[in-house]
């Protein structure tokens, strides 16, 4: 189990997490979710303990990180820039980590193996791939077997089969009965692993749910609708929050409200309807809408709207 | 088997024992404190077989001797700081801290472990540099033997001063987190520093310089005082409290900074 308690950091005068509570419950993958600069990884730093958070404070197991006798058997986390001295070897990097909890040598090769890295155990880091990379920061998180996994965009840089690895790699530590948070800033892929789903935006809470929750509620579905009447409906249907879009005559694209209420409101104004369909969002759809308003950097579509 | 599964945890022990794998898995470990000691050991041969005789008299026959530990000065502070600063630049410290966050036991380990090969290095090296140096000078004026008063307390202590300079080091790249800072803060403050404010014509400064760690290491490596510089005691605490303020100032700062 894992905790934010309203978390908030501030970096001079930017403020870069702001109030965020929010817990992870082992036995699942959650995933956390933002557009990049929402403070994902800064709240992950505050997690371990490696920033000090300005406000609030952060648990792993009701007790602060650094408070714990064996923290790498608590907590293991894969931090999105790279930890480690490139002219080491994998297997040295390892095993001076192991020394610290007093982890045997057995364990180490047993983490290498686990990622695959034995072949290249005795390389300098220097010379690996990101994706190498990527599964040493794995093998270093798994070292201390820990109940909990805390991993910043693990996908990044790996080839498909590394990325089909990781997924399988999660579900299986989150059977397991572990806690597993995995960031990351597409929500497709996060949508194939997570359960649960901690979304934020400039450093804010924007929704702690669940995925099929998520999609559900989202206002991101779109209903499409075939009437004789189009334009009348239109009208009838028009509301804030509501925007209807039309590509050819007679159909209506509906999003901000859902079927029910689009059939609804036709009968009532004896509408006749002949096509009546409800839509269910992606999940990049709903999660663009939902973080649309918190985006650091907007790109702007002006010049491929025409 | 002796491998009774002790709960894993974290110890001072394991925090040492951790540190010193990490120093011994550097290939750049290796080559620093082999160039110290060849450098050390070449220059003194070099410079006894060089030497004419024809001294103006008053060189002292150790720091004759160990001239070549100017650069080991700079390469122990090196090492000390690629301990450090080295950390960081590589993103490296991200782990240790992770796996000791309670963080002071890494600063006290790296110090210890870099003091316990530092000082058996240099003690060698000296204790060999000296009679090389020496089988060159016989008959000269700086013709001296291990056995002649104040030289073998100069060799250890000019070892001491040395591993007290690359703790410093250490500090400065702990306190710095960069290594051009850090390799520059050091060599200003060894090097520089002193030079400068010796020109200064005021007494209380002359008395103040000779307190800087290189002039107290000079010092440390004479035989015999020589004049207008602190004793060795005196220059062997200088070198003390140097050492401990900026590990006690890193140490607080270590502390309180996000990593």
């Amino acid at each position: 189990m894992l905790t934010a308690h309203e978390l908030t950091k501030r970096y001079g005068d930017r403020t870069v997490v702001t109030d965020l509570s929010f817990s992870v419950r082992p036995g699942t993958v959650t995933g956390f979710l933002g557009p990049n600069g929402a403070g994902k990884s800064t709240t992950m730093r505050m997690l371990l303990g490696l920033d000090a958070p300005t406000r609030g404070h952060a648990t792993v197991g009701g007790r602060s990180y650094a408070a714990h006798p064996a923290p790498l058997t608590e907590v293991g986390a894969l931090l999105e820039a790279r930890s480690v001295h490139p002219g080491r070897t994998a297997f040295h990097h390892l095993r001076a980590l192991a020394h610290t909890h007093g982890i045997p040598r057995a364990r180490v090769d047993h983490v290498l193996g686990l990622t695959g890295l034995t072949d290249v155990a005795h390389r300098r880091v220097k010379g690996f791939s990101l994706g190498m990379g990527q599964r040493l920061g794995i093998a270093a998180a798994l070292l201390g077997d820990p109940a909990t996994l805390i991993l910043d965009e693990p996908v990044n840089g790996l080839d498909p089969e590394g990325v089909l690895w990781i997924r399988n790699l999660l579900k299986s530590l989150a059977a397991e009965g572990r806690t597993v948070l995995v960031s990351s800033h597409l929500m497709s892929e996060t949508a194939l692993t997570a359960d649960h789903l901690v979304i934020i935006g400039r450093g804010r809470l924007l929704a702690d749910t669940t995925v099929t929750d998520f999609v559900r509620d989202s206002g991101a579905a779109t209903t499409k609708v075939v009437t004789p009447d189009a334009t009348a409906l239109a009208g009838h249907l028009a509301a804030p929050g509501v925007d209807i879009t039309t590509d050819t005559p007679g159909t209506l694209h509906i999003r901000g409200t859902d079927a029910r209420h689009v059939g609804r409101t036709a009968a009532a104004h004896g509408i006749p309807l002949y096509e009546l369909t409800p839509g269910v969002a992606s999940l990049e759809e709903a999660f663009m809408d939902l973080t649309r308003d918190a985006l650091e950097y907007p790109a702007t579509l002006e010049g491929a709207a025409a | 088997m002796t491998t009774a599964t002790l709960p894993y945890r974290v110890t001072p022990a394991r925090v040492l024992r951790s540190e010193w794998h990490k120093l011994w898995t550097l290939r750049s470990t290796w080559i620093t404190l082999a160039v110290t000691s060849l450098l050390t050991a070449a220059m003194g041969a070099g410079l006894g077989a060089a030497y004419d005789g024809s001294g103006e008299g008053g060189m002292d026959p150790v720091m004759f001797a160990l001239l070549g530990t100017q650069f080991a000065t700079i390469n122990l502070g090196v090492l000390g700081i690629l301990a450090t600063a080295g950390e960081y630049s590589t993103g490296q410290i991200r782990a240790t801290m992770t796996a000791v966050p309670r963080r002071l036991p890494v600063l006290w380990s790296k110090a210890a472990v870099l003091a316990a090969v530092v000082l058996p290095l240099t003690l060698a090296t000296n204790l060999l540099t000296f009679p090389l140096a020496q089988s060159f000078l016989t008959g000269t004026d700086l013709s001296a033997s291990l056995g002649d008063p104040g030289v073998l307390r100069a060799l250890a202590g000019n070892a001491a001063g040395l591993t007290l300079l690359a703790v410093l080091a250490l500090g400065i790249g702990a306190l710095l987190r960069s290594f051009p800072m850090a390799i520059g803060a050091f060599i200003g403050l060894v090097m520089v520093l002193p030079e400068i404010l010796a020109m200064l014509p005021y007494a209380f400064v002359d008395d103040a310089v000779r307190s800087f760690p290189g002039k107290a290491l000079e010092a440390l490596t004479t035989a015999q005082p020589q004049p207008g510089a602190a004793s060795p005691g005196a220059s062997l605490l200088a070198m003390l409290l140097w050492t401990t303020a900026v590990l006690a100032v890193a140490a607080v700062v270590l502390r309180r900074k996000d990593v």
